[in-house]
């Protein structure tokens, strides 16, 4: 019986650890290293590659369900372009909150950099309903689906839009997204127009992107919070000033994430692992008491 | 019957050859890039008229709900609300009136009443809503997640590699190893690469293959359930 | 103080919608409901902002004469609607025809253009090349193909096809397995978020008011 209670433990008594887990850490930070793999190491190296002529669009195709992992994926991709003077076009296709997380983002970021100026260095589309259509829409120009940008301003008076007519004109693609939004940039945009893409995904979407990143059709990818942390630690390496922001005290990062992250995977493994040894228990009991 | 049935038939059968014909052919085809633009432009604005469809049902629900003090009716009360005030917050915003500049910062950078109520209520309620599947997913991994067999032993194994090899932790493993603290990191990575990468190609691969299918079957009218009508067998 | 009042709103909301994890309660169910009316009031807002406002009502009222033809989109539109009345339901058939048609056509094209053929060719390749080992490239090859037969359900799993669609079931726990992981990792991501809202992000709010 005693066994069967193991087995059996108030699912509130897991809830609490998985709170405690996660609350400990961001209250006393731990500081765990982060280590950096391939997929992201390639976008950075795009970005890397990219000059005050190149034109990157970011597209925000997540909402606020998937902001801690997506929203400091967005920042740092902005971050590293802003530092290297590349053109940003901002825009936003996921109806749930997608355009907020843009605005937000985009306030956020361009605050930091107080030198660019709206409409030369960086446009803010606004959201636009429709995805697939609107995606192709695009690749014939821009102005055909969004006529003014998210403030009213009709795109032909925008200095940047005037030479950024369609997907022609721009270096890279990085698609943040939540849900199938992501492989549509790739398996539309990318096979139809040919046009880089670099997709950052929430963590449960990155294993079915890694099949997209074999054929070619992301040159990157930054797979959840993990991925996200090792954009931020890539860019401070290659950008040491950027460590006034993410060593502000009470701001979160995905770097700090990865501590809550750490320990609530090790809790979660340790409950996984102790159910299976108590169903073993049960099973050997069982099978010597004859009633297996 | 056609106006009812032959007509939607026939609109499915040409408009859903648009996409595949305009991407063969090319620009120099006369027409081919004016109904694409066209087609692509309207299909725009009829998404927008779209995703409001649930709003009238969801109200002509809860309304009746109220009428007929049915179980739960005070909370529909609220629901109807806060669907109201955030909706009429937007329309507002939409003809800028008075502090309804738009439905991110006003110019002046403060808040428009739409952003306040999005950065107040829906965003925390939204975020909030999703973060219970943490406790969740502890719950049932403790619960249900059972090596029985050989394929389940393989699940196990991979997912405790993943979890460990994309955290910090994974270094530590094997950390006490001159050289070890790449392994599990660089093993996991190896796993999404390689038979990860397999096992999402081989479902990619059958997936489209049958999403595909059904779109030939619903462009051909074979498939009807669209039209909310039963198909050929 | 606006802010601090909607971070304070914020907190309480996810308080009330965490304690249904202790257990189903009136709170939880206010935060449930306006969960539901906020969203719906939310796409009304985008949708009016961003897509009918700037790419139908503004272009017809500034130039009618030369953007008439975006009636077409806004009667499709609207016919929709027409589900909800009875006796007409049967004309949103015509604009859903449209609607869904266009979108089913893309599908097919993205799905074997941009899924199938890379996929395949990719798979279909020189073992000895490419950025992996010769090995490697073999467990893709072999992995993909397994996988396929697995999926081949209109012949039985039986002589060869049994240890092929077997093999094929272990490459899929493999991938099973490693989503189970990225799926903890993305789930226990929401929560690190709403735990930072509730722990710093309120408690910042809170400090700069006083």
């Amino acid at each position: 019986m005693q066994l069967e209670r193991l087995a059996n433990i108030d699912r509130r008594v897991v809830y609490l650890l998985i709170a405690i887990g996660t609350t400990l850490p961001i209250l006393l930070p731990i500081g765990f290293a982060v280590s950096t793999t391939p997929p992201v190491e390639n976008l950075y190296h795009k970005i890397e590659g990219c000059g005050t002529d190149d034109v990157v669009m970011i597209s925000f195709d997540y909402g606020p369900t998937t902001a801690p992992e997506c929203t400091p994926m967005a920042e740092a991709v902005m971050r590293h372009c802003f530092s290297r003077g590349v053109k940003v076009i901002v825009l936003a296709l996921f109806p749930i909150g997608g355009v907020t997380m843009a605005g937000e983002t985009v306030e956020n970021i361009s605050a930091e950099y107080p030198h660019l100026r709206y409409g030369e260095d960086y446009v803010f589309l606004g959201y636009k309903d429709g995805a697939q259509a609107t995606m192709k829409q695009m690749g014939v120009a821009f102005s055909g689906v969004f006529p003014r940008d998210q403030m009213g301003t009709a795109l032909e008076e925008l200095p940047l839009m005037q030479r950024v007519r369609n997907y022609e004109n721009v270096s890279l693609i990085v698609s943040i997204a939540t849900n199938v939004i992501g492989e549509w940039w790739a398996n539309l945009v990318n096979a139809q127009f040919g046009t880089p893409v670099a997709v950052g995904c929430t963590a449960v979407s990155a294993p079915k992107y890694y099949a997209f990143l074999d054929t070619g059709q992301m040159l990157g990818l930054l797979g959840g919070l993990k991925g996200a942390s090792e954009y931020e630690r890539l860019i401070l390496d290659g950008y040491p000033e950027l460590r006034r922001i993410y060593n502000r005290t009470g701001v979160y990062n995905a770097m700090k994430g990865m501590d809550a992250q750490t320990v609530d995977h090790a809790i979660i493994m340790i409950f996984i692992l102790f159910g299976n040894i108590v169903y073993f228990l049960i099973r050997r009991r069982d099978r010597r008491l004859g009633t297996a | 019957m056609f106006w009812k049935l032959r007509l939607p038939l026939a609109l499915t059968f040409f408009v859903g050859l648009v996409p595949i014909v305009t991407f063969f052919l090319t620009e120099r085809v006369f027409g081919v890039s004016f109904v694409r633009d066209r087609v692509e432009q309207y299909m725009v604005i009829i998404a927008g008229f779209a995703l409001l469809l649930g709003v009238v049902n969801v109200v002509q629900g809860n309304v009746r709900k109220i009428e007929r003090r049915r179980p739960g009716w005070p909370f529909a009360i609220s629901l109807l609300t806060g669907l109201f005030v955030m909706g009429t917050f937007g329309l507002l915003s939409a003809f800028r009136v008075g502090p309804f500049q738009g439905i991110l910062s006003a110019p002046d950078g403060s808040d428009t009443p739409f952003y306040w109520m999005t950065r107040s209520l829906f965003n925390p309620l939204q975020a909030a809503m999703f973060s219970l599947l943490a406790f969740y997913i502890a719950s049932a991994a403790f619960r249900a997640f059972r090596v029985r067999n050989i394929e389940a032993s393989i699940l196990m194994v991979a997912a405790f590699v993943v979890m460990l090899g994309r955290t910090p932790l994974g270094e530590y493993v094997f950390g006490w190893i001159p050289g070890g603290h790449r392994w599990l990191p660089t093993f996991t990575e190896w796993i999404m690469a390689v038979p990860n990468t397999a096992a999402q190609r081989g479902i990619i691969i059958g997936a489209a293959l049958g999403a595909a299918a059904l779109s030939l079957r619903v462009i051909l009218g074979i498939e009807r359930s669209h039209l909310g009508v039963k198909g050929k067998s | 103080m606006a802010e601090a009042v909607g971070t304070w709103l914020g907190a309480f909301l996810t308080l009330c919608i965490f304690s249904f994890l202790y257990r189903d309660n009136p709170f939880f169910r206010f935060a449930e409901s306006l969960f539901a009316g906020i969203s719906l009031g939310y796409y009304i807002g985008i949708v009016s902002n961003n897509t009918l406002g700037p790419n139908l009502f503004q272009p017809l009222f500034t130039d009618f004469s030369g953007r008439a033809h975006l009636l077409i989109p806004m009667l499709l539109g609207l016919n929709l609607y027409t589900r909800y009345l009875p006796k007409i339901a049967w004309l949103s058939r015509i604009s859903l025809a449209v609607y869904i048609a266009y979108y089913v056509g893309i599908n097919m094209v993205q799905k074997l253009q941009g899924e199938v053929v890379p996929q395949v060719g990719q798979t279909i390749m020189n073992p000895i090349g490419g950025t992996y080992t010769p090995i490697d490239n073999l467990i893709i090859i072999v992995g993909v193909l397994a996988v396929l037969v697995y999926f081949y359900f209109s012949i039985e799993h039986k002589g060869v096809m049994g240890p092929v669609s077997r093999l094929g079931i272990w490459f899929l726990m493999l991938g099973f397995g490693a989503a189970f992981g990225y799926t903890v990792m993305g789930r226990v991501s929401l929560l690190i978020g709403r735990m930072n809202y509730l722990f710093l992000e309120t408690v910042n709010a809170t400090v700069a008011v006083f």
